[in-house]
């Protein structure tokens, strides 16, 4: 179980309240008011996480109920950015749900790709593939073209490389991905290697 | 950069030079804000009054690519008024609040003495030490004088005596050169007097009809700025992308870099060189050393030249003074952590199974634009896409996906199908003519896998997961993991072209024989090799973690692969749980009253908050303001506010003050002048590789002379009589690079629809163009069609006496997406590159605007 | 709780859209989904103003420049519910839908009352209130009732972070704002005033305006209009609590023949409909009618649009 910010509980008891409290506002004289609406964080988990655009490093809260997110807002208690969120950083639940217009109803993100897909040579369109078979057959290349183009000695000195594969990216993966990256890449043999940091 | 976010609020003078941070790095703002209401004066230099500037007291326009002009100027400025007026005052005893001499002479080094070789050539642009032939610089000549040497004690008793243990590889030691130095700075070789020198040329005047600047307004950033020259005062300067995007963006940086130890706001609280990274973890890939020549933590790859072999490695790389003479502890470290067991001392702890990368004279270049050359060529037949899309964000665009057309293969993983990805499916490709078979391997979001983070600020956080992925998506880890583990499997059963490299690599980052990114943090910060195992369960962790870089040993008893992050995974007793490592630190309450948060997360190095920190007290330790204090000498120890960035103690004993204030370099004061760029020891204003200019008013170069790839075959230069307008790139802050992730968020597409070029009310008369018209821009790499936003924040300017147009573009939108969908403004920007980054110039180039 | 409110300090505002991104977020409001279905506007305003889906926008207004070391005055501004203490929505709000919580005093909705009348769009002197074609209910700010009842602050509030949102009583919000302005003044913006503290009884959103009313897109003086006048007649009516006298107000407003949003109002008095910007009576009760309360509202609402699902 990872970690929570703050215990589990913290939002059913707010729940509570919020009851109370509605029950206040109902006692105003000019128009009773009912209401049938539930907390959103009613019976949430917080998880704290850290934005994925700039490099502000604000702390979010991720909200989850039943294994679903439910929000995602600023952590309060980052002193960076203290609860707030830029326009992108407050939009992050869209990363994974969106409203559906016309339905109202949260859906997942039709933007994102969540199978993995293969384009063939030719091809106008992607087609379906497993992750078995779509690893079986980049490792396959991969090392195709490592042994058609692997160089072990060049003028005289020891070099152990391939310049025929390129790795680019890693400022958008955690760190130890971004090790793991590298050190496939490097002992690979593949010197292209870049990321968003040489642009 | 060498401060982080909350130290904005402690700014007396704010200076935005290249960079629009409230838009594009929010969170700054609120720290600027408090600054700014506490009465610092902030000032926006800007091609477009932005949202930026909006906030700001002053605004100074500035055509795109002039800023070493603008900077030059700012040097001759503080010279004349400051320097020069008091110099004779300050070396008679006397006080001189109103600039700083203690940190000029005592921690830069304007005091040392240069090379008697060292010369500039005001009518050819060049320095001493350039050969015709090749177009590049020996260095040789913008060295220091020496005044003594000296060599390391590597006895018994000696600071170096580790050198001489068991199992460190051999090497010859480097020997310390002590410089000459001149303290009354009246020597004419002294780094100071040719400082003057060089920018004398840089008066107000040509600083104007370069930049496109009016007299009043510099000359009022230029006193304003100045201010913070005085003892106790600061100035933060925040830059980003429109400072590195140019064919001398490594000089821009270095001009800044100049500018804060000129006015002594480096290592002191709001101060700083603050370069606001632009990607989550941009900070974590450039400390992961993800780039040709470099190698984790800051150390450099090996290569064909002067890192051919471990000994040469540690010969060349090893100094001679300051904290980089632990260097080879640092890189036995890393090579035990990579090869486990197999690497020893007999084999050079592995070091010839590293690539090496080809850097003698005529070898390959294998840097991001060079890439697409080499894929054009069929030199590179595969290639892997980590949640970046260059086919949207490199440079000259459409040369970037016919050469990926002739890619064998490509890997994708990301969380959409990006440009690249569906490059392809481009408008203007032909996808029954493109062979590549591309894969596209779906990413898990970043609240659905765990894992460390830098911010700008170098701190490591950890993100928890919060949500499984959605249906087959993966974390990276995992993914890496599956290739990796795959192609071993083919070389184990197959065999192949060197398999050691690979098959002596140690991957066992497992928990409970699954992937796991907590063993990974056991790698990156460093551990005993006896005491430490991998592939262990979660019942039975075994770790000896180590408390920081100091343990590190050269022996081959300890492995770290990252030794700047030494320290933020070392509790042994807990080595599983983030929450009870430093990095999950959630104290938020600041001790320090200044914002150093330092009980919160953790920050490289050694938890320092501010780097360089010793420089925010005079020579005798105390503080330049008594009210913003890191570091105290009592008389007899330090009172450390923040974590020491120098030689606080050693062997138990306290270290009375001295001048190192910057002990990450041999010499230990920082550099005005420096031998280690390609383009030259000062930064010199040249022009961008597309000028609407036909010459340089400050020297007989127009471009810079080192400039990289402007001979290339697909680099098409455009003229300014076919293509008269300014043109420079930027971003928005409701989208975020190509759009990947913002325009897969409605709401943020909702907020900001289109992509658009900002155009001035005289321009847009001009050329009859009315707000929300959609208009071509074009020039001899591309066309595109976008939105036309007429503004009153964008101005004609007279450049060399002549009215100049400047044009901008946003850059989010292409043709992937479900939501929103646009032209590539990448096929408009060339693809030539900065001499030591090799960054392309996307902020200033050549185009031609007309209605669509 | 005691009374509540928004400080909203342009001058601190960086015009960064995040208010009007967290507003959706946390009250689940969607955005078009169709592709390149939202249009530019030309300027940074988009959408370029409130609808039925999006209840906060952020403003952007460019004038010649009053400071001499500026280029031009780029005035950033929020539009959205103001919480009026004297609020026309909720007392010509003929189902309850739109009510002042008493607690916080700002003015806050309940969807599942709400008829789609569109009275209280017709009422605003800030135009706010908007019609959700789909749902069939009127949407506007909530001031994040639920949040504050939660210890929260309003989401657009939390997510600001160049804090130009604040949110707390509104006696410490005023003198906040005094603070501000007394800074903005030194700082030789001489047009920056403070809105809010007496408009319309005193507005639940106090505002700090770098560059002057109109300039952030404020409006001056905002007044009671012909619909406050028949507002504060009724009020003796909506006092009696049933569901049926409830119906019966929006009943009145239904019946009005010709009746077109933002245009006319019906005097529950005189039986007639009312033109809002001319004052006159554009057409007599009529005491034979016979359709039901529901025909009523719904046959005046726009094509297509679902409303009345109270019954």
């Amino acid at each position: 179980m990872q970690l929570t910010r703050r215990g589990f509980f913290k939002s059913v008891g707010a729940a509570f309240a919020a009851t109370a409290a509605f029950e206040v506002a109902a006692a105003s004289p000019a128009l009773a008011v009912e209401t049938s609406k539930e907390w959103k964080l009613v019976n949430t988990e917080e998880y704290t996480n850290i934005c994925c655009y700039c490099a502000g490093g604000c702390g979010s809260l991720c909200s989850v109920r039943d294994g679903e997110l439910v929000n995602l807002e600023g952590d309060p208690d980052h002193p960076i950015n203290k609860g707030g969120l830029c326009p992108k950083g407050a939009a992050m639940f869209q990363l994974r749900n969106i409203v559906d217009p016309e339905t109202r109803e949260i859906v997942k993100n039709p933007d994102r790709v969540s199978k993995p897909l293969v384009r063939r040579p030719g091809a106008a369109d992607w087609e379906s593939i497993t992750w078995d078979e779509a690893v079986a057959e980049i490792a396959r290349k991969v090392k195709d073209t490592r042994d058609a183009t692997f160089i072990e000695n060049e003028n005289g000195l020891t070099v152990n490389y391939t310049p025929a594969i390129a790795s680019l990216g890693g400022s958008q993966q955690n760190s130890e991905e971004e090790y793991l990256i590298l050190k496939m890449m490097r002992s690979l043999g593949v010197v292209a290697i870049d990321n968003q940091a040489r642009v | 950069m060498t401060s982080h976010w909350c130290d904005f609020q402690n700014a007396d003078v704010i200076l935005h030079c290249g960079s629009n941070s409230v838009e594009n790095h929010p969170v700054s703002s609120k720290w600027l804000n408090k600054a700014h209401e506490r009465g610092a004066k902030w000032i926006v230099v800007d091609p477009r009054y932005t949202r930026t500037a909006e906030m700001a007291d002053i605004y100074c326009p500035i055509r795109s690519g002039t800023d070493i002009a603008f900077y030059g100027g700012m040097y001759n400025y503080i010279v004349q008024n400051l320097i020069e007026p008091n110099l004779a005052d300050y070396l008679a005893g006397k006080d001189v609040p109103v600039y700083n001499f203690e940190y000029l002479l005592n921690y830069t080094n304007a005091s040392y003495l240069l090379d008697a070789e060292y010369s500039f050539d005001v009518e050819t642009g060049l320095f001493s030490g350039w050969d015709d032939e090749t177009n590049t610089y020996s260095n040789h000549s913008w060295h220091y004088q020496t005044e003594s040497t000296e060599e390391w004690d590597t006895s018994a008793s000696g600071d170096y005596a580790w050198v001489k243990a068991e199992g460190v590889p051999e090497f010859t030691t480097p020997t310390i050169e002590h410089p000459k130095r001149d303290m009354t700075l009246a020597d004419p070789m002294c780094v100071y007097q040719q400082f003057k020198q060089h920018y004398s040329r840089y008066d107000l005047d040509t600083v104007c009809a370069i930049c496109g600047m009016d007299r009043e307004t510099l000359e009022l950033v230029y006193a304003t700025y100045a201010e913070s020259a005085a003892v106790g005062k600061s100035g933060a300067l925040l830059y980003a992308l429109g400072q590195t995007q140019h064919t001398y963006g490594a000089q821009n940086t270095r001009a800044m870099s100049v500018l804060q130890l000129l006015c002594g706001n480096i290592g002191v609280p709001g101060g700083g060189l603050n370069a606001l990274r632009g990607e989550p973890n941009v900070q974590g890939a450039t400390d992961m050393g993800m780039l040709v020549h470099e190698h984790p933590a800051y150390l450099k790859w090996s290569n064909t030249t002067d890192r051919s072999s471990l000994r040469k490695w540690l010969e060349s790389q090893t100094y001679s003074d300051g904290y980089y003479t632990n260097k080879p502890k640092f890189l036995v470290s890393s090579l035990k952590e990579w090869f486990g067991e197999n690497a020893t001392v007999e084999n050079d702890y592995g070091y010839d199974w590293w690539p090496k990368v080809p850097t003698h004279k005529g070898a390959q270049d294998y840097t991001h634009i060079s890439t697409f050359e080499l894929m054009d060529k069929g030199v590179i037949k595969g290639y892997f896409n980590w949640g970046m899309n260059p086919c949207h964000s490199a440079p000259n665009a459409g040369f970037v996906r016919r050469s990926m057309a002739k890619l064998d293969w490509l890997v994708v993983a990301d969380q959409v199908a990006t440009e690249s990805a569906t490059f392809w499916k481009a408008p203007d490709m032909n996808p029954a003519e493109i062979d590549t078979t591309v894969y596209f391997l779906p990413c898990a979001l970043i609240y659905e896998k765990p894992g460390t983070i830098l911010n700008s600020g170098r701190w490591l956080q950890w993100r928890y997961q919060a949500v499984e992925p959605w249906d087959e998506a993966k974390p990276d880890y995992e993914m890496c993991d599956l290739i990796w583990t795959s192609i071993c499997d083919l070389y184990e059963k197959e065999g192949g072209a060197n398999p050691d490299p690979i098959l002596k690599t140690k991957w066992d980052y497992y928990i409970d024989g699954k992937i796991d990114p907590r063993p990974v943090t056991w790698a990156l910060n460093g551990y005993e090799i006896a005491g430490t195992e991998f592939n262990g369960t979660s019942a039975a962790p075994k770790t000896a973690l180590l408390s920081g870089y100091a343990n590190l040993k050269a022996d081959g008893s300890t492995a770290c692969a990252m030794w700047i992050y030494s320290g933020f995974w070392s509790n042994n007793d807990a080595p599983l749980d983030a929450a009870e490592q430093p990095i999950g630190r959630r104290d938020n309450n600041d001790v320090s009253g200044i914002g150093l948060n330092s009980n919160w997360a953790y920050a490289w190095p050694n938890n320092r908050r501010i780097l360089y920190n010793r420089a925010s007290a005079d020579l005798n330790g105390k503080p330049w303001n008594p009210d913003r204090v890191l570091c105290e000498w009592t008389g007899d120890k330090w009172n450390l506010v923040d974590a020491a960035d120098f030689t606080a103690v050693k062997n138990g004993t306290p270290v009375p003050p001295n001048d190192k204030a910057f002990f990450m370099l041999w010499e230990q004061n920082a550099r005005l002048e420096s031998y280690g760029m390609n383009d030259g020891p000062l930064p010199e204003h040249f022009e961008p590789f597309e000028t609407p200019v036909d010459s340089n008013l400050l020297n007989g170069s127009l471009n810079n002379p080192c400039m990289m790839f402007a001979e290339n075959e697909s680099t098409s230069h455009g003229t300014v009589e076919d293509y008269p307008l300014v043109a420079t790139t930027y971003s928005v802050t409701e989208h975020w690079q190509t759009g990947g992730q913002s325009r897969m968020c409605p709401a943020l597409v909702e907020a900001m629809p289109a992509q658009f070029v900002e155009i001035s009310e005289e321009l847009a008369a001009e050329k009859g163009i009315m707000k929300g018209d959609k208009v071509r821009v074009f020039n001899n790499r591309g066309s595109v069609v976008v939105d036309a936003v007429v503004t009153k924040r964008m101005k004609p300017m007279y450049v060399h006496g002549k009215t100049q147009h400047l044009v901008g573009l946003t850059h989010h939108y292409s043709w992937a997406g479900v939501f929103g969908t646009g032209d590539t403004v990448n096929d408009l920007t060339p693809n030539v590159g900065d001499p030591n980054s090799y960054t392309p110039e996307y902020k200033a180039f050549l185009v031609d605007i007309e209605k669509a | 709780m005691s009374e509540k409110a928004i400080l909203f300090d342009t001058s601190r505002c960086t015009g960064c859209h995040a208010c009007q991104i967290a507003c959706k977020c946390w009250n689940n409001l969607p955005s078009p989904t169709g592709l390149n279905e939202n249009k530019f506007s030309g300027s940074h305003q988009n959408p370029p103003d409130i609808n039925g889906t999006t209840r906060l926008i952020m403003t952007y207004t460019e004038n010649e420049a009053t400071i001499a070391t500026k280029r031009v005055n780029w005035a950033f501004g929020r539009r959205a519910c103001q919480h009026c203490t004297d609020a026309p929505c909720a007392s010509i709000c003929p189902a309850g839908a739109i009510y002042i919580d008493e607690a916080t005093g700002m003015v806050t909705t309940d969807d599942s009352k709400c008829v789609a009348c569109q009275y209280c769009s017709t009422a605003c002197p800030f135009d706010v209130p908007r019609y959700d074609g789909v749902q069939g209910k009127i949407n506007k700010c909530t001031g994040c009732v639920d949040r504050i009842e939660n210890g929260m602050a309003p989401a657009c509030v939390t997510t600001c972070q160049p804090e130009a949102l604040d949110f707390g009583d509104r006696d410490e919000m005023i003198a906040k704002a005094e603070e501000r302005l007394a800074n903005l003044k030194a700082r030789g913006y001489e047009d920056a005033c403070i809105y809010g503290v007496e408009e319309m009884g005193g507005l639940h959103v106090i505002q700090v305006l770098k560059y002057g009313v109109e300039a952030h897109g404020q409006v001056a003086n905002p007044q009671k209009s012909a619909v406050t006048t028949l507002t504060e007649i009724m009020k003796p009516v909506t006092g009696v609590v049933s569901g049926v006298t409830v119906l019966g107000l929006a009943a009145m407003f239904g019946l009005a023949a010709g009746y077109k949003r933002d245009k006319v109002v019906y005097n529950p008095e005189t039986e007639d409909t009312v033109s809002l910007i001319t004052g006159d009576v554009v057409q007599h009760g009529d005491p034979q009618d016979d359709k039901s309360v529901k025909e009523h509202i719904t046959e005046n609402l726009p094509v297509g649009k679902k409303g009345g699902s109270h019954e």
